[in-house]
């Protein structure tokens, strides 16, 4: 492994600084568990890393019924995935956080990590996307939120300017007409990265959909909205002639790429099955 | 798991229960020192420079800059290492492998061999010197393709060997009459097969550690199979006797076949540590274990059979072609017994084979459980599974209609002993009730209409032993301690399979002493008896049988000892659990260590014995039934439920039986569905590497096993009629998943891995 300075940071003041001030190839170090994969493989050149898991008032998780669910910068997959609220009001991100890598992994990485490591294929982003959730973002000068949908601009490329730090995500209230699903599609079962993640969030009301937010993970150079598809969902049943229609146009909305994990012909192929079947399931809650 | 004894019983004492290993302590609490946990005093750290292109030769090669870094002690290059021809897979008496590398050449011959090494003060300074090293290619042509290497013209690799790419002169193989054979069948199927480029990825990274002392002695620790062919090769290419090389391996973190070559490392760590006097490590990273390992051979195959519409095999001619990568390794033994075997497993009078093997300039591949046999017989499965399909048959019937039985000529050239096969088969088929599973109900289940579930059966056999290609000998001595323990010295290697355990099983049942008594020494080739390597499924079969056959000399000491102390003839007292019994008289007895302690003026008695053991071969069989369901909208196979028949004589420890079964299906399933470790065809490039992108099952991916053992045709060249098991399991798995998927979805495919894209587009092609 190649040699890196490691400097800590006790206040959020203290690691923007710090990232202005190392300059170049200087990387927020939270879990580790990418990053320290990447400096090891020589994926990322690295010169400095700046600890912040010793900032205070990062760690918190907190719920109200008005503003959804908030959690901070440094709180792992693992501790989420096993929140009761989590399990019951967000089966989504549920389904996301416990599909990310392993156990250990998951009890070491932390959302807003996989979330910054802004890849197309990140299990946490779809699903928080079709939530419509927020990120927060600290900077010595102004603090900003961003709807998460308009954070990232390319692979591993996000909107956060020199000496920004996230701070948290708001995940807004689950309401009692909302279903939720997402699902990955990879070659096994565990330790996977996806070839395909499909998120559906909608609400029903009286029978009808009343809106609905589709999320495509891996197909694209960031996570992708289907925003034809879900115009032609909105207003409908969601039976399933309609749907099947509206998974051929998210079919057609993907940009794939193909790679060493599957063609670009076998990535379009999925989003359409798998949003057909995300669509199945987040129905689910109301059957 | 469950296992049925239809052979002769006796009262064994250990053998055939599953005892408590004796490393696992250690193991589970980490204590266990594996090669890489060894640390000197002044250890450097060695690294290798890997040549970013396929094939080219190195005009300049500059490393001022990496010898003026900090901390960096050595570099070398083929300019100041010793060239020497050698063989890259330490069997050099044997025709199982060829002599075709240098330890540096100023030649490269795949993307990632290495060009140069240096030792540092940390893994990081060597690391870091690596890019200093600057070094200008002059690019050759390359081929990544065995086709494209045979053809006339085609840029030549190696300068030795028989030409035209090829490793070894064509393996052929002629028995009765073919072509008259395929004139009188009722039909004929034709068809060619193709496999991928699974790799081991053994959980221990290769890792060595080379240290000499004042007296110009060189102490390497290395994860090796093969230990004494290490000190062979080493001290052979560094012109030293064997009293000047010692090498050591304790615990293994797996090989799978694949530690038993000679790596370019394992001399540049020795040289490095020669060049600067002190210890030096090399150890390498994941990429390197795919880049600078071995992999199996990726293979094609063209298969003709005739039959008769009674579904009896008529004629076989079938030509296969192993890619050997850029160097022999053991290209020409994996070719010999890969082709041979095609031989036998269902039986047929009239059979024409041609194996090649074929360099290309893509990373080398090497011995590999299952050793040529996976690629051969997941070819002769599926072609039969055809045949049935064909006159409108069950392929279980069709299959037990034509398998081996005893007295047929096995690969080796010797008779089958005993039915293994046959009995496997149909005790599979009774379990499972396999003519109800043909007929069940093939609805789909409507709440996943997408899902189709499907059944099929593969069928192997396998040597224990690599002969006739290597003529083995398996070594032992046993020692008798003067408190009735037993040493029993062996060097044998402990890849994790718990080898050791059995060999002081067969020890201490056949000597009548507890099993706890028994420790074992090994991994030291200054200390243990000489040992050919764990490989071949033989380590039980054929170290077992010399360790039986030492416990038998020192048992025979033992009671002349306790004889003359009990003042009786050796022939009127026996020894059973720790106890000498008077036969007449069971009350007058005397433990071992009465008899072999001091005793008034008489000093403790010295009892050692050597075994030593030539065997021929025996073959382990077994059919594998296996359970899929394939969603026809994503095209994902998953494997539900396998039940493993394995016939492997006398079981020795049934559990360790057990763990190796279930691990090689695992493997195999991942053969079949997922691995494939991917050379780019334009530059020779490695695309997948790394564990991320080369898929290996995992736990959750693992189907529900019910592991039988039938002790069904036993061998006397084995320990009570033991065999071997750990080949085995990995080469039916394959083909009954591939009949298992035509069972569920129609589709018949020829190759592996068979990945979803691939059965979407199958099923498209059906459909259309």
């Amino acid at each position: 492994m190649r040699r890196f300075e490691y400097h800590r940071a006790d206040t959020l003041e203290q690691a923007s600084r710090l990232l202005v001030d190392l300059g170049d190839d200087t990387f927020l170090f939270n879990g580790g568990t990418d990053l320290l994969v990447e400096i090891r493989e020589r994926l990322r050149r690295v010169r400095n890393v700046v600890d912040i898991k010793q900032i205070r008032g990062l760690s918190d998780i907190t719920y109200d019924e008005t503003r959804g669910l908030t959690f901070g910068a440094l709180v792992t997959v693992g501790r989420l995935e096993n929140l009761p609220l989590v399990r019951q009001r967000y089966p989504n991100l549920r389904a996301a956080f416990a599909s990310l890598g392993s156990i250990q992994v998951r009890n070491r990485a932390t959302v807003v990590g996989n979330v910054c490591r802004a890849s197309p294929s990140a299990d946490t982003i779809p699903p928080l996307i079709a939530d419509g959730a927020f990120i927060h973002i600290y900077s010595r000068t102004n603090m900003r939120v961003v709807p998460l949908a308009e954070f990232f601009t390319g692979p591993g490329k996000t909107v956060l300017a020199k000496g920004e730090i996230v701070t948290g995500i708001t995940v807004p209230p689950a309401g009692d007409n909302a279903g939720k699903a997402y699902l990955k599609h990879g070659r096994r079962k565990a330790m996977e990265l996806s070839t395909v993640g499909v998120a559906v969030s909608l609400t029903m009301e009286d029978g009808l959909c009343n809106d609905i937010r589709i999320a495509l993970g891996a197909v694209g150079a960031t996570v992708l909205r289907a925003p034809e598809a879900e115009a032609m969902l909105r207003g409908t049943s969601l039976d399933a002639a309609i749907v099947k229609n509206a998974a051929d146009k998210a079919m057609e909305e993907c940009t794939p790429i193909s790679n060493v994990r599957a063609s670009a012909e076998y990535r379009r192929d999925m989003v359409g099955v798998l949003t057909g079947r995300a669509i199945k399931q987040a129905l689910e809650a109301f059957a | 798991m469950n296992v049925t004894t239809p052979i002769e019983q006796r009262d064994f004492k250990i053998v055939g229960k599953s005892v408590r290993r004796d490393d696992v302590l250690e193991k589970v609490t980490g204590e266990a020192e594996y090669t890489g946990d060894v640390k000197l005093p002044g250890m450097l750290h060695g690294k290798i420079k890997r040549a970013a292109i396929a094939h080219a030769r190195i005009k300049s090669i500059d490393v001022s800059k990496a010898l003026a870094y900090p901390g960096v002690k050595a570099v070398l290059t083929h300019e100041n290492v010793p060239r020497v021809l050698h063989y890259g897979s330490p069997h050099p008496r044997s025709a199982s492998c060829t002599k075709d590398q240098y330890i540096l050449d100023d030649r490269v011959r795949f993307w990632g061999e290495g060009v140069a090494a240096v030792a540092a003060i940390s893994e990081e300074i060597a690391d870091e010197a690596l890019d200093l090293i600057e070094v200008e290619y002059e690019p050759l042509p390359a081929v990544f393709e065995p086709e494209d290497a045979a053809q006339p013209g085609a840029p030549l690799i190696h300068e030795v060997g028989p030409g035209g790419n090829l490793v070894l002169d064509p393996v052929r193989v002629n028995r009765g009459d073919v072509d008259a054979a395929f004139a009188q069948a009722d039909f004929v199927l034709e068809g060619t097969f193709s496999g991928g480029r699974p790799h081991p990825a053994y959980m221990e990274p290769n890792v060595c550690i080379a240290d000499w002392d004042g007296s110009n002695k060189l102490t390497f620790w290395t994860s090796t199979q093969t230990s004494f062919m290490v000190r062979g090769i080493l001290a052979e290419v560094l012109g030293l006797p064997l009293t000047k090389v010692r090498v050591l391996v304790d615990h293994m973190g797996g090989g799978f076949g694949a530690k038993q070559d000679l790596f370019q490392h394992e001399f540049l760590c020795a040289l490095l540590a020669k060049e600067t006097r002190r210890p030096v490590k090399m150890e390498f990273t994941r990429h390197e274990t795919f880049v600078a390992g071995r992999s199996r051979h990726p293979c094609k195959i063209w298969l003709k059979q005739g039959f008769k519409n009674d579904g009896t095999l008529v004629a076989r001619d079938m030509k296969l072609v192993y890619d050997s990568g850029a160097y022999g390794s053991h290209g020409p033994g994996v070719t010999i017994v890969g082709t041979t075997a095609a031989t036998s497993l269902y039986r047929c009078e009239n059979v024409r084979l041609e194996g090649r093997c074929v360099y290309t300039n893509t990373p080398i591949n090497g011995a590999f459980r299952g050793y040529g046999v996976v690629q051969s017989y997941y070819a002769l499965d599926i072609q039969m599974d055809e045949a049935a399909e064909r006159i409108g048959m069950d392929p279980a019937e069709l299959k037990l209609k034509n398998v081996v039985r005893a007295g047929d000529i096995a690969p080796s050239g010797h008779p089958i002993l005993g039915h293994g096969l046959e009995i496997c088969l149909q005790h599979g088929m009774d379990v499972l009730d396999w003519k109800s599973l043909r007929n069940r109900d093939r609805t789909p289940d409507p709440k996943r209409p997408h899902i189709r579930t499907g059944w099929g059966i593969g069928c192997e056999m396998h040597g224990s032993s690599a002969y006739p290609g290597i003529k083995e000998q398996g070594n032992a001595t046993v020692k008798v301690n003067e408190d009735g323990t037993v040493t029993l010295l062996t060097g044998a290697a402990g890849l994790g399979t718990g080898a050791h355990t059995a060999l002081a099983q067969i020890v201490a049942e056949e000597l009548g002493v507890r099993f706890e008594d028994v420790g074992t020494i090994h991994g030291d080739t200054d200390v243990v008896p000489w040992d050919i390597g764990a490989f071949a499924s033989h380590t039980t079969y054929l170290v077992g049988t010399a360790a039986k056959m030492a416990a038998t000399k020192v048992r025979a000491s033992v009671l002349e000892r306790a004889a003359m102390k009990l003042q009786v003839k050796p022939g009127e007292i026996d020894l059973s659990e720790g106890n000498i019994f008077v036969k007449a008289e069971p009350g007058r007895f005397m433990t071992v260590a009465e008899a072999m302690g001091p005793s008034r003026g008489i000093p403790a008695a010295n009892i050692v014995a050597n075994g030593t053991y030539e065997p021929t071969k025996s073959y382990s069989f077994a059919a594998h039934f296996a359970e899929v369901h394939v969603d026809t909208e994503t095209g994902i196979v998953e494997v539900k439920r396998v039940i493993p028949v394995h016939d492997v004589g006398r079981v020795i420890h049934p559990i360790a039986a057990q763990g190796q079964i279930e691990g090689g299906i695992q493997q195999g399933i991942g053969h079949t569905l997922t691995e494939d470790y991917i050379i780019d065809k334009k530059t020779g490039r490695s695309l997948n590497a790394g564990l991320v992108d080369y898929k290996m099952p995992l736990s959750m991916d693992m189907p529900d096993i019910e592991t039988i053992i039938l002790e069904a045709a036993p061998d006397p060249g084995g320990p009570w009629g033991a065999k071997g098991v750990g080949e085995d399991p990995i080469i039916a798995i394959g083909p009954a998943i591939a009949n298992a998927i035509h069972d569920a979805i129609g589709v018949r495919f020829h190759h592996y891995p068979i990945t979803p894209e691939d059965i979407l587009k199958a099923l498209r092609e059906k459909g259309a």
